[in-house]
């Protein structure tokens, strides 16, 4: 930790102190999750029901049953910040309920919402004494670029050797033929030509997007590869992992450009956003990476633990200084995708698939549990009949097609599944239809598991 | 065991659209309706005193009224105008505690809208609370027409920040005059008195910035509410005061601060119990 960090810390720590004197309290929540697995339907779903429950509305009853039924009021209020955008949950809500609905797209940028959740005191005086005001501060981000979290402890080199190893063996090495083709073919001493940058940058994004959509693989760096945000595809974007033997000017432009994006990401993403938090909450798609095969689910589980290693650690500093967080929750997201009796074994496949992740955050000192959630319920129980046996199974309303269909999601183990298990192939799940809502958002929209989830990481704090 | 089947989607007939699911969400959330618990014994026992009360004295007057016209028809009438002039005046005074006492019933309804977010409902009462309010405020138009997160916006920077700050301003006025009395009153016991007078007397004005008229009943009510107002302004004024300690402790500033205790606790109350009237009545939560 630099002087200056540790400076931040100690006035934020007495500023939480004071706030917490005078029982307004801010209570940093950080959403983490790899792309696709569900943060803007998550934080829309938490807003809606949270607000909802805020005027009474029984949205989240094992949240209520935590905090012994003292909320009294919630509501939106503007972020500590201005420069960043703020999040939208009326307009994601008003595209789900329309008709055709729209999931939310891709997330391409920042954006930051708080809400005030004011709860009657604990004490036996609390109805005389002042509500206290809990201010819980939300932000959403594209997920790839939680994977240049690990990027910051490591240098050009062995970014490049570690990219470069993963690369070269399994799904990957196949789609990205031509770009190992090109880096080998390249004279150790290249000179800095843009042209050649540019070059290896293309066909090193289109590789990584191919692991993306092709092969459900998650741990891809650089994130902003993948989704360059509001800025587009700046020069400085234009580098790409390089054999050990590179010496040359080509592999010098490589490595500055390499630090500059770590330095620009340092100091528009990472340090604003993900140096200081209470509460963490990792989501994750554990049925997609399940059903994208057995790379896919070993990649989504070696992001997860690298990302941990950075976000969820801290050291003995932070953990003084109130900078590490205190709960962290893994959720299997789209648990509404598996029948009910599914879902305990998704979310021991969770604690599975995080364990890498739980053990970083254990050692920095925080308490960990695992969940199954669907922020948006999409679904409901059914019954399949398959080679005349019946199985447990879903039923919704396909997304683009408008047309009911019965979905079975298949054997959802509880660990990690034995080899013969990976042998039935690439499944992708349809996108459903979300059910029909209320766009002004008066009632909350039906979920499953948030409220166990909300309980679990935010009970104690109010 | 057998292997368990690959997944798979099994689509329905026919192929036409269906509809969307409906878990009737928004009726299984809802609210728990409040338990009506009715009137209490006290109530009921209270009313049909007032019933006996009014309703003999009624009979009585009417039975009077109509012994006298039987003695002369003069006289009948005269009795009849001063049984009707009487029982108007009560019943004036009757109906204007009433008034009183509702307007605050109708704060309080204004503010489970906002909590509610009953945008119809809220749009409609603060329009009508605007009209309530005494000639020459400012009031914030074409709210018919704005995001209700803006009409509130609106509302409290056209018409209750300048309310706040009028009723700080009467506050300070008061301060001073309960600083003037502590100084010069020769004992504690009337210290108390005119203190007392003097805060009801604040918070009455207060309520009255807010278009509140409130009549016995009512500022016993209003009174009611400010003192559980003021647990909330004193709790932040008693923190804020602990941070300050905590960080001016010197000689000089104790040296200071003991001067000119004993005149401000006096002054700084009525500050604090104008703060907390305003908190009262104020129609929306302070953001």
């Amino acid at each position: 930790m630099d002087p200056l960090s540790l400076i931040r810390g100690v006035l934020d720590t007495t500023e939480d102190a004071a706030r917490a004197l005078v029982g307004r309290e801010r209570l940093r929540l950080a959403v983490t999750g790899l792309s696709r697995a569900g943060k803007t339907v998550f934080l829309t779903s938490l807003i809606a029901n949270l607000v909802a429950a805020g005027r009474g509305a029984r949205t989240l009853p094992a949240l209520d049953e935590a905090v012994g039924g003292r909320i009294r009021r919630v509501q939106v209020v503007p972020a500590g910040t201005e420069t960043v955008p703020r999040f939208d949950p009326e307009a994601h809500l008003g595209a789900l309920a329309a008709d055709p609905p729209h999931w939310p797209e891709r997330t391409e940028d920042f954006s930051t919402l708080s809400i005030a959740i004011d709860v009657e005191r604990r004490t036996s005086l609390g109805g005389l004494l002042p509500d206290r005001r809990v201010t819980l501060d939300l932000l959403d981000y594209p997920g790839e670029w939680l994977l240049d979290l690990p990027m910051l402890r490591q240098d050009y080199a062995s970014w490049s050797a570690a990219t470069l190893t993963r690369l070269r063996r399994g799904a990957r090495a196949e789609v990205a033929r031509d770009f190992l083709a090109f880096i080998d073919a390249l004279p150790g001493d290249a000179a800095a030509e843009d042209a050649l940058a540019k070059r290896g940058y293309t066909l090193y994004r289109d590789a990584l997007r191919a692991c993306r959509d092709e092969h459900g693989l998650r741990f891809l760096q650089p994130g902003r590869f993948l989704n360059p945000g509001p800025r587009g595809e700046a020069p400085l974007l234009w580098f790409f992992p390089l054999p050990e033997g590179a010496r040359g000017g080509l592999a010098s432009l490589c490595a500055r450009r390499y630090a500059a994006y770590l330095d620009d990401q340092r100091s528009n993403f990472l340090d604003p956003f993900f140096t200081r938090f209470h509460r963490q909450v990792v989501l994750v798609d554990v049925l997609g990476a399940l059903h994208a095969g057995q790379e896919a689910f070993e990649d989504t589980a070696e992001a997860l633990a690298a990302v941990a290693a950075v976000v969820s650690g801290g050291n003995w500093l932070e953990r003084l200084l109130g900078a590490a967080p205190t709960r962290v929750a893994f959720a299997a997201t789209k648990a509404d995708h598996v029948p009910s009796r599914a879902r305990d074994s998704l979310a021991a496949l969770v604690e599975h698939i995080a364990l890498g992740a739980r053990g970083r955050a254990e050692a920095g000192g925080a308490a960990t549990s695992f969940h199954a959630l669907a922020a948006i319920r999409c679904t409901e129980d059914a019954v399949a009949t398959l080679e005349g046996q019946a199985f447990a199974a879903v039923r919704g309303i396909l997304l683009n097609e408008g047309r009911g269909a019965t979905i079975y999601p298949g054997e959802v183990p509880m660990r990690p599944p034995e080899p013969a298990f990976w042998q039935s192939g690439f499944f992708r799940m349809p996108e459903f239809r979300p059910p029909r809502l209320d766009p002004a958002g008066a009632s909350g929209v039906p979920h499953l598991g948030m409220d166990g989830l909300l309980a679990w990481l935010l009970g104690d704090a109010l | 065991m057998s292997a368990a089947p690959p997944p798979r989607v099994i689509l329905e007939e026919p192929a036409s659209a269906a509809q969307r699911l409906d878990f009737g969400w928004e009726v299984a959330v809802a609210p728990a309706a409040p338990i009506d618990r009715g009137w209490s014994s006290l109530g009921l026992a209270g009313l049909g005193l007032a019933v006996l009360l009014l309703g003999f004295s009624l009979l009585e007057a009417g039975n009077f009224v109509a012994a006298q016209f039987s003695q002369a028809a003069w006289l009948g009438w005269v009795t009849l105008a001063v049984a009707a002039a009487g029982f108007g005046l009560v019943f004036a005074a009757v109906g204007r505690e009433m008034r009183g006492y509702l307007a605050l019933g109708k704060v309080d309804a204004v503010r489970a809208a906002h909590a509610r977010g009953d945008v119809v409902a809220l749009r409609g009462a603060l329009q009508d609370w605007q009209a309530r309010l005494p000639e020459g405020r400012a009031r914030a138009a074409g709210l018919a027409d704005m995001p209700i997160d803006a009409a509130c916006a609106l509302v409290e920077a056209t018409t209750l920040a300048p309310i706040a700050r009028d009723a700080e301003a009467l506050g300070r006025a008061a301060a001073i005059q309960a600083f003037a009395m502590t100084a010069v009153s020769p004992s504690p016991g009337l210290d108390v008195l005119v203190f007392s007078w003097r805060g009801i007397r604040l918070v009455r004005q207060v309520a009255a910035l807010h278009g509140l008229r409130p009549g016995i009943a009512g500022t016993v009510a209003l009174l009611r509410r400010v003192a559980m107002d003021a647990a909330t302004v004193a709790a932040t004024d008693v923190a804020v005061e602990a941070m300050l300690r905590g960080v001016l402790s010197s000689r000089i500033a104790e040296h200071v601060a003991g001067e000119t205790a004993a005149g401000a606790v006096a002054a700084r109350r009525m500050i604090l119990l104008a703060r907390a009237a305003d908190e009262a009545c104020r129609v929306l939560p302070r953001g």
